[in-house]
């Protein structure tokens, strides 16, 4: 979601024209990153600098062979697989390696050679065999990580912790914006690199290797492997499958080549299986306690209503998922061997309707929070622009008695914890929900009181009360923290515990819990619980 | 039913004060037992849905539930029909080898739909009746008649459902606990395979389900407690440490408002192709469809029987019989409606009854194991897909019996029990 603020002040020195130095860092300043773990395999990714003018987005410097290798140990004593790929400047040096053959549900150590320097050892993790029992799975869950909003502090806790498996990134892993287009509320807390707005290849990729330098979310890559999807910023605000509110064609060049140029770099920088051209949405299985569908809601979506009372909506012919993705999703959530059904969910499929008894100040921040509103219940940008999507879906698990299916979201800068009514309007009579949606708040982008220029936990708190009254589906909502949450999977329940920092702008803050909810199996209700995670 | 041989019957006094009278083909069964072994109930909450058990409404499941190991991601099989699922239970075979596809079928030989509830087309051995030729004194106390009727004289012991309320045609859940009471204090079956009925057949009529469900409720409510009572005497008599109970539904429930109703027949008779040529057998949220034409004209029949079915707003989706395991006993094809949906055929007052069950919305069911038995695994959760065709090889396993001939179709769930 996008909310330009207005003139800002540029805190730092803005980097020069150059990219992030790596002279102390030897040939991997951008450490080393896993993902997508499968039962058998996982991926793994680094990114090699091996002459000093092979910055980001140069394409500048020699082909090179890197090598890696894989152990069951940090000591690198009991080697299981290892190999060498080719890079080079036409994939900007990053090297990104499908490891097959492993066994599952166990952790291994991997590290990459160029040369005679090695890189820092990384820490990944199998998946489960496809039918074994688990007993739990713990994820972090993190999304809007914009770094001129603040630093990445959430990245470092989640880091510490000993307990994850793994990490879903939900989207807005970074942001296209220059220096002074949207930071922390006035302030540029670390200005972006390149000090543009980024709209070419080179842009995106060096976009993607100023945020691989930050020490925290390196420190979170090299410790568990992700599961990432895009949301909007990853190209630019607003996408879908023809343009994007931040994109003005011509000045800007075609969208399809800017977005083209966004999916290839995001290829190249980020530890996933995926390739250009190819599909981001894909499905991972966790024994038979999880099936975990990651969601790719901007590539195949019709464009944004115009504003919320445009019957459009509801068109059965506009589409947020496209039909094959949609097919997909629902094909695979009824016939569904895994107790627990989570869906990777870039942004909110819980209708949402904004109370008509907020002010004028709070109704127009809130929609700078969630897109146009002008006092009617839609945020168009989200699933309720595209009601006809989700009535399919939720119809479909509801015909087919589709269990404990939690839909696992970023995007909107706030923490929430929603039941899914298949009819808001007679839901509070029956209850009739068919599952669940734990929202993450931001890791740093503005939300709520940033906007409102306000303390947290003020003014937000009448605007969530109101909210909640409006919305009896919505058990809970924090407008203005930022931070991270962390999912437990577990047979008898899920349950989500949410963490917020101290201050963003602030690259030692502390974090603190806030708020735990669960989903019991089989009851698609989410339920404040006062006992977090141990 | 037919075919009734000798039977030795036994008059016995509940607690209740109720005369119940057990029957059984050998004097020999209705003994007092000897010293306690493992004891196995399979209590069927018929039609309860998964969600309906909670600590206010349903105190003694609840507890039930949390004690033992529960199976959160449990579910029915087609036909979701109470007849076809106790079939699966105690055979832990799916209707294509058992003969049972579900409660009401088109049977060609008397050129008739009727209900499956004859000893005979139940073509599979049952746990009732293996583990009573391995010994052991097996016993059933179902509360539908044509559950007893299909069971038959399988079990040891069996309790003949009385007093049958008149139009549900099902014996209350009182008095069918005052059987199993009395069945366990006289004959102490190693199993007994109980049928509780009041939740189902208030689910049905309970014309307030789509709301309020004030009915079912009471129901949940009055069968909880006979639950409750038969483990309070459990543990009275000493029983409890032996004892194995395995709860679950047959099938869920599901409600529909008078106006979403799907009548087929007439669609299909309005097809001149079709006309008077395609027989429906209606399960609640299942139509079973046959075509009863020339054999040489069947296969464009059924396309064009599977396509107006399709086609018709509240059907769900439209199924060979193979698809869903069953047999040709099924028919042609399967249609099962939406969810909030019902069939109504041949006639669209044939089904006036808001309570349906038969089509996927109605597959989730509860499924757990608890009791007093050491093999019992307390405290735990699995997410292992639990179905009712589980329940005869996870029994068979506490008893150490072999699988049936061609193994069983289930799984046996020892998740649920520790040293089997």
């Amino acid at each position: 979601m996008f909310r330009a603020g207005g003139v800002a002040a540029v805190a730092a020195g803005a980097g020069a024209f150059g990219g992030v130095a790596v002279a102390d860092t030897g040939p991997f300043a951008h450490g080393v990153a896993s993902g997508d773990p499968l039962p058998g395999g996982v991926v793994l990714w680094t990114r090699v600098t091996p002459v000093a003018d092979a910055v980001p987005g140069s394409g500048a410097g020699p082909e090179v062979r890197v090598r890696w290798e894989m152990a069951l140990d940090e000591g690198f004593r009991n080697v299981v697989a290892r190999g060498a790929v080719p890079t080079g400047p036409a994939r900007d040096h990053t090297v990104k390696v499908d490891v097959t053959g492993l066994a599952p549900g166990t952790w291994y150590w991997y590290r990459f050679h160029l040369g005679g320097a090695a890189s820092p050892a990384g820490r990944t993790r199998t998946a489960p065999a496809g039918d074994a029992p688990v007993d739990r799975l713990r994820f972090g869950v993190v999304s809007c990580s914009n770094l001129q909003a603040g630093h990445f502090s959430a990245y470092r806790h989640l880091a510490r912790r000993e307990d994850l498996d793994g990490v879903l990134h939900l989207g807005d892993y970074l942001y296209e914006y220059a220096p002074g287009e949207y930071q922390a509320r006035d302030v540029v807390v670390r200005p972006h690199d390149p000090p543009i707005e980024m709209t070419t290849l080179a842009h995106y990729r060096r976009r993607h290797a100023q945020y691989k330098a930050d020490p925290d979310l390196r420190a979170l890559h090299a410790r568990v492997p992700f599961v990432v999807t895009w949301d909007d910023h990853e190209s630019a605000n607003d996408a879908w499958s023809g343009g994007a509110q931040n994109h003005t064609e011509g000045a800007e060049g075609r969208w399809l080549d800017r977005r083209a140029a966004a999916q290839r770099a995001y290829a190249e920088w980020m530890p996933v299986r995926y390739e250009p051209g190819g599909r981001l949405y894909r499905r991972f299985t966790f024994g038979a306690l999880a099936e975990l569908s990651m969601l790719d809601l901007r590539t195949y979506r019709s464009r944004q209503a115009a504003h919320p009372l445009d019957p459009a909506i509801h068109d059965p012919d506009r589409t947020i998922t496209g039909d094959a993705q949609l097919r997909w999703l629902r094909d695979g959530l009824v016939t569904s061997g895994a107790q627990w059904k989570l869906v990777g969910n870039p942004v909110m499929i819980a209708p949402v309707r904004f109370p008509s008894t907020l002010s004028t100040e709070e109704l127009r921040a809130l929609s700078r929070l969630t897109g146009p509103l002008t006092g009617v219940p839609y945020n168009v940008d989200q699933w309720d622009g595209y009601t006809a999507d989700r009535r399919e879906l939720f119809a479909a698990l509801r015909d087919h008695g589709v269990r404990d299916t939690v839909f696992l979201t970023g995007d909107i800068h706030s923490g929430w914890a929603a039941d899914l009514p298949y009819d808001p309007l007679t839901y509070p009579l029956n209850r009739n929900s068919v599952g669940t949606e734990l929202v993450c708040t931001s890791v740093t982008s503005d939300n709520l009181d940033d906007i409102l220029r306000v303390p947290p936990r003020t003014v937000s708190l009448g605007v969530e009360a109101a909210v909640r009254v409006a919305n009896p589906h919505v058990r809970y909502l924090d407008f203005d923290s930022h931070g991270f949450s962390v999912l437990e999977v577990a047979p008898s329940r899920v349950q989500m515990d949410w963490f917020a920092l101290a201050d963003r702008t602030d690259p030692g803050s502390a974090a603190r819990h806030t708020a735990s909810f669960t989903v019991r199996a089989g009851t698609q209700r989410a339920v404040r619980t006062w006992e977090p995670l141990r | 039913m037919s075919g009734v041989s000798r039977r030795h019957f036994l008059r016995l006094t509940a607690g209740t004060g109720a005369a119940v009278v057990l029957s059984s083909a050998t004097p020999a069964a209705l003994a007092e037992g000897g010293p306690r072994d493992t004891r196995v109930y399979v209590l069927v909450v018929d039609g309860c849905r998964p969600d309906e058990i909670g600590p206010v409404l349903t105190p003694h499941l609840h507890r039930l539930r949390e004690s033992g190991t529960n199976f959160p991601a449990a579910r029915s099989l087609p036909v979701m029909e109470t007849i076809p699922n106790h079939v699966m239970m105690m055979s832990g075979l799916r209707p294509d080898r058992s003969g049972v596809p579900a409660n009401s079928v088109y049977d060609p030989g008397e050129g008739a739909v009727r209900t499956l509830d004859r000893p005979s087309d139940l073509r599979a051995a049952t746990l009732l009746d293996r583990l009573r030729a391995a010994g052991h004194v097996t016993g059933s106390v179902l509360s539908k008649e044509y559950l007893y009727g299909i069971f038959g004289e399988r079990a040891s012991v069996r309790w003949e459902p009385f007093p049958i309320v008149p139009v549900s045609g099902h014996a209350p859940d009182l008095a069918t606990t005052d059987a199993l009471i009395a069945m366990v204090h006289r004959a102490d079956p190693a199993l007994v395979f109980v049928n509780l009925g009041d939740v189902d057949r208030a689910g049905h009529t309970d014309l307030t389900g789509t709301t309020l469900r004030a009915a079912r409720t009471a129901a949940l409510w009055s069968t909880d407690l006979q639950v409750g009572r038969f483990v309070a005497d459990l543990k009275r008599t000493g029983r409890w440490a032996s004892s194995v109970l395995l709860v679950l539904a047959d099938h869920a429930m599901d409600w529909s408002l008078p106006h979403r109703v799907v009548s087929l027949a007439g669609r299909l008779a309005a097809d001149p192709a079709l006309t008077g040529r395609v027989v429906v057998a209606q399960n609640g949220g299942a139509d079973l469809l046959t075509f009863t034409g020339p054999e040489a004209e069947r296969a464009a029949a059924v396309a064009r029987m599977r396509s107006i079915a399709a086609g018709t707003e509240g059907v769900l989706s439209v199924h060979a019989p193979a698809e869903l395991r069953l047999g040709p006993e099924a028919g042609d094809l399967v249609a099962y409606c939406r969810a909030g949906w019902r069939f109504t055929d041949p006639d669209v007052w044939s089904n006036p009854i808001p309570g349906n069950h038969g089509h996927p919305a109605t597959e989730p069911i509860p499924f757990f194991v608890a009791g007093g038995h050491p093999a019992v695994r307390a405290g735990a959760t699995s997410s292992a897909p639990a179905r009712t065709v589980d329940v005869a090889p996870t029994v068979g396993a506490l008893f150490g019996l072999p699988e049936p001939a061609g193994g069983y179709d289930g799984t046996a769930r020892l998740d649920a029990l520790v040293g089997v």
